[in-house]
């Protein structure tokens, strides 16, 4: 069976509508950013955070009324996975002498006498771990881009290491827009930043390298086979070349995280979530981004030095 | 077939080793599954039986995280503030006052506690000796020896933490030092959250309980052995015998096992010392089933007042490959408690170079000291911390002006361990809560079913789309797939790693990815093919042509997994193991794995494979 035979499709003349999408796209992200706000999860923030199940579904704004009466206006409040489940989480750790899950608990069953709650998860997080988390986290990243960026110098050249790095940043910030942009608009999609977001991050920093350095091992080949042939028809050759690889990997690789998001249960929701998206912008930065990027710096470079000789 | 062989036996030994490392885990489940079909008794006998099996299986098996199984993850830190007030003496308002402020400032978390607190102290014009050490000493002074005391606590607070788990008989615990003041405690299966706080904060208890007398304490073994026996043999008749009249055989050491264990019930399991101090042993994997007895309310009323059993906290000697635990019974009414210590030092006695413990006590234990070890020359005195004794020396003489020295220690890390034993029955080393996660079992099923489901799930669907795609390549490709989550389980459970949630999202993952190698690969043999080459040369150069893309992108995925390794905690790291685990199987599975098997199936001329 076969998708696609040999394709000859100028991608690289599309470069400059797709640069305004991305930018587009970006500009939004970053407005939804600033004015909703990244909900930060517990682990970076600290505080308690308690999954409860109630026997019977309860509505959250009843829980939310009991709760803003007791004080805890600044809580967060929501349904997680089925609406019996209901997850609580505020900054506090401790609530004067009793501990803030204990008040909670207590709160809960005055409250909804007839409705029992098991405790399903329980988390607290003092604010120093937090602040931990979030250096760490953080750290996590710029490594990671330092260490890729050195990797691609190493084994292609200086120009596309940051090709695929701006190819990694693109990826981000448009899943990061995303993601708060979705936040919230349906029970089943919470989407706050977590442990799992970053680790997923961090798999969607992996994976846009993968697809890119597949890319750029077909233009550092077909450049030695094409020489009398320009850059740019050279980029476009590569990336027809592998365009049946990209669309069957990222194919299969979604088909298995789509499976994740659907039955893998409320925990691993987000982190699957996040990478559909991540898989599919990164297939696209990997052409659009990385390897387009590659062709206007050279481009540009080619000018200075044109324009140099000229004045010489 | 011949320029394979070195790759063949690679491949069979991988299988092989894989299978071997999961085996216990497939045997802990056939036990965990029959003891759930099981019940009441029949689970008991069961498990009594197999006993030794069951251990073995699972302290092999691959071990599933918090997230998966149910249980508390505490991060503990040393309280720097609470240690400096309970180190206080004679403190008054002025000191309450100023500690105010520290604990103020500390809270931010900017300044290290000792800094702000010598500042604080030294602004408002009082002296430290006030409340530290002796009226000659120096601020400095002070400090330096609080600073001491700061950093020995932290090892005090593993000890006691350690010790306190170690009793409470959490299966598999995890205890960690984590930096310079913190402490991860891991606890699966744990979700009583008030008692593990309680337990993991609570004042540590040191005392000092004289053994019980042998003779005594012979009486009281063979008095449950003979219980037990009669049990056995008889239950009805129990309720009318009276239990001093029993009467054990004698213990003869030639009988055959199983008949020493049918007569001897107890002694078969809990055996005393030849010298007759009333010290017994117990082999490790016989704890719980003593532990099981002694707890019995019929066994209790068998044992007189003021008599306890306690445990070593560490095993004693290993013979034949088993570790064994020494039982003490001692007089539940300590003699001394840990606080009358002042001091705990341990040496290399330099006349002897044997490791020493020395220990100095306060005027008024002193006192008491020398009235004990008067009355008591010749017996064994137990150091026992949280129900645990760590060392039981005999008494050799009168000691008076409270400076003791123990001796016996096998080397100087265990002369170490003493010292810091003695020093937490002295000093504080008070553990705040820091960090604290709680999963129910009933989650943590919920999400092994899912994960499993999704799992099983994602690679039908790879497998059927790669056999639709590429046909008999695809299926050569879902066979290394098979082989790949085999090896990657094989290496989780080879390394005793821990499987978690995140940890099986990478598994999924990594299916994904592990096509990924072997659609490059095919997409390169088709073009070959294209032009015209023939299977086998098609084979070779798309191979060869893939290979640099597979290399250098799963090189720069493998570093982002290292990267993730080393900067997450927990949840992080579990998938980022895995994912590490995943691209080094994935290599081997889909180039060399797929390899060999192209080439003997190209082997005969005019072999056909079809890539789809």
């Amino acid at each position: 069976m076969r998708i696609l035979g040999q394709t000859n499709i100028d991608f690289m003349g599309l470069r400059k509508y797709f640069f305004v999408v991305s930018l587009v796209v970006i500009m939004v992200g970053m407005g939804a950013i600033v004015t909703k706000g990244l909900e930060l999860g517990i682990d970076f923030v600290g505080g308690t955070e308690l999954v409860v199940e109630f026997e019977e579904a309860v509505p959250v704004g009843d829980i939310r009324a009991v709760m803003t009466e007791a004080g805890f206006d600044q809580a967060v409040i929501r349904t997680f996975g089925a609406p019996e489940d209901i997850l609580i989480r505020t900054i506090e750790m401790d609530h004067g002498d009793q501990r803030t899950r204990d008040v909670i608990l207590s709160l809960l069953a005055e409250n909804f006498p007839d409705n029992p709650t098991i405790v399903l998860r329980e988390d607290s997080i003092g604010p120093a771990i937090g602040a931990e988390l979030r250096r760490d986290a953080t750290m996590a990243i710029i490594v990671a881009l330092f260490a890729i960026l050195g990797y691609i110098a190493i084994r292609f050249k200086f120009v596309y290491g940051m090709g695929a790095v701006a190819a990694i940043f693109h990826d981000v910030l448009v899943a990061l827009g995303l993601l708060v942009l979705l936040h919230g608009t349906s029970p089943y999609l919470n989407l706050e930043i977590s442990q799992h977001i970053i680790a997923a991050f961090l798999t969607i920093i992996g994976l846009s390298v993968n697809d890119t350095v597949v890319v750029f091992d077909r233009i550092r080949e077909n450049l030695k086979l094409y020489r009398s042939w320009s850059l740019y028809d050279v980029i476009n050759k590569s990336i027809n070349d592998t365009l049946s690889r990209t669309i069957i990997t990222s194919g299969t690789v979604l088909i298995v995280l789509v499976i994740l998001f659907v039955f893998g249960g409320e925990v691993t929701r987000g982190f699957a979530f996040t990478l559909i998206i991540g898989v599919i912008i990164g297939t696209y930065s990997s052409i659009y981004i990385a390897s387009a990027l590659v062709i206007e710096w050279v481009n540009r470079s080619q000018q200075k030095a044109k324009a140099a000789h000229k004045v010489s | 077939m011949k320029k394979n062989r070195t790759k063949i036996i690679v491949i069979l030994a991988a299988i092989g080793l894989s299978l071997y490392f999961l085996y216990p885990t497939y045997q802990d489940y056939q036990h965990t599954q029959r003891l759930e079909e099981l019940s009441g008794a029949d689970s008991v006998a069961y498990f009594e039986e197999h006993e030794e099996k069951i251990r073995q299986a699972r302290l092999q098996r691959m071990k599933l995280g918090l997230d998966l199984q149910g249980g508390m993850r505490v991060v503990l830190e040393v309280d720097i503030t609470r240690l400096l007030d309970e180190l206080a003496e004679n403190k008054d308002d002025q000191f309450e006052q100023l500690m105010e402020q520290v604990r103020t400032e500390a809270a931010r978390g900017e300044e290290p506690v000792l800094d702000i607190f010598g500042r604080t102290f030294s602004e408002a014009g009082i002296r430290l000796s006030r409340y530290y050490g002796s009226i000659r000493d120096t601020d400095e002074q002070i400090l330096n020896n609080l600073q001491s005391n700061a950093d020995g606590a932290i090892d005090r607070a593993i000890q006691i933490v350690r010790n306190r788990v170690d009793q409470y008989g959490v299966a598999e615990p995890g205890i960690q030092r984590m930096g310079a003041r913190r402490i991860i405690v891991e606890l699966p299966g744990v979700t009583d959250e008030e008692e593990v706080r309680q337990l993991l904060q609570g004042t540590a208890m040191l005392e000092f309980k004289l053994l019980r007398e042998p003779e005594i304490v012979f009486t009281v073994l063979e008095r449950i052995d003979a219980y037990l026996a009669q049990e056995q043999e008889d239950p009805d008749a129990l309720e009318d015998i009276d239990v001093d009249t029993l009467e054990t055989p004698e213990f003869d050491p030639q009988l055959a096992e199983e008949e020493i264990e049918r007569q001897h019930p107890f002694l078969y399991y809990v055996r005393p010392d030849q010298q007759g101090t009333g010290v017994s042993y117990v082999a490790e994997h016989h704890r719980d089933r003593v532990n099981r007895i002694l707890a019995r309310p019929e066994i209790r009323e068998l044992i007189p007042d003021n008599f306890q059993f306690v445990w070593s906290a560490n095993e004693q000697f290993i013979s034949e490959g088993r570790e064994y635990y020494a039982l003490y019974a001692v007089h539940e009414t300590p003699e001394l408690t840990g606080g009358v210590i002042t001091s705990a030092q341990a040496t290399i006695d330099p006349q002897y170079n044997q490791p020493i413990v020395t220990m100095s006590m306060d005027s008024e234990g002193s006192r008491e000291w020398a009235r004990i070890t008067g009355a008591n020359i010749g017996r064994q005195i137990a150091i026992v911390l949280d129900d645990a004794v760590f060392s039981a020396p005999v008494v050799r003489s009168r000691i008076t002006g409270g400076r003791s020295q123990i001796e016996g220690m096998a080397n100087i890390d265990e002369a170490r361990l003493l010292e810091i034993i003695l020093e937490a029955g002295a000093m504080p080393a008070p553990v705040a809560i820091v960090e604290q996660r709680t999963v129910g079992p009933s989650l943590g099923e919920d999400s092994i079913r899912r994960g499993l489901n999704s799992m099983i799930l994602a690679m039908g669907l790879t497998i059927i789309f790669m056999i639709v795609y590429y046909n008999t390549a695809g299926s050569i490709a879902d066979l290394a797939l098979l082989f790949n989550i085999l090896f990657i389980l094989g290496v989780l459970a080879g390394f005793q790693a821990t499987l978690t949630l995140p940890g099986i999202a990478g598994i999924i993952l990594t299916i994904g990815m592990a096509v990924d190698a072997n659609v490059l690969i095919f997409e390169r043999i088709r073009e070959e093919q294209v032009t015209g080459k023939t299977l086998r040369a098609a084979i070779d150069s798309g191979y060869a042509k893939a290979f640099s893309a597979i290399f250098d992108a799963n090189i720069t995925t493998f570093m982002v997994g290292v990267i993730l390794y080393n900067f997450g905690t927990g949840p992080v790291q579990g998938f980022a193991l895995t994912l590490m685990i995943g691209i080094a199987a994935s290599l081997f599975s889909a180039i060399v794995i797929t390899r060999v098997i192209f080439d003997s199936l190209t082997e005969r001329k005019g072999a056909k494979v079809s890539f789809g």
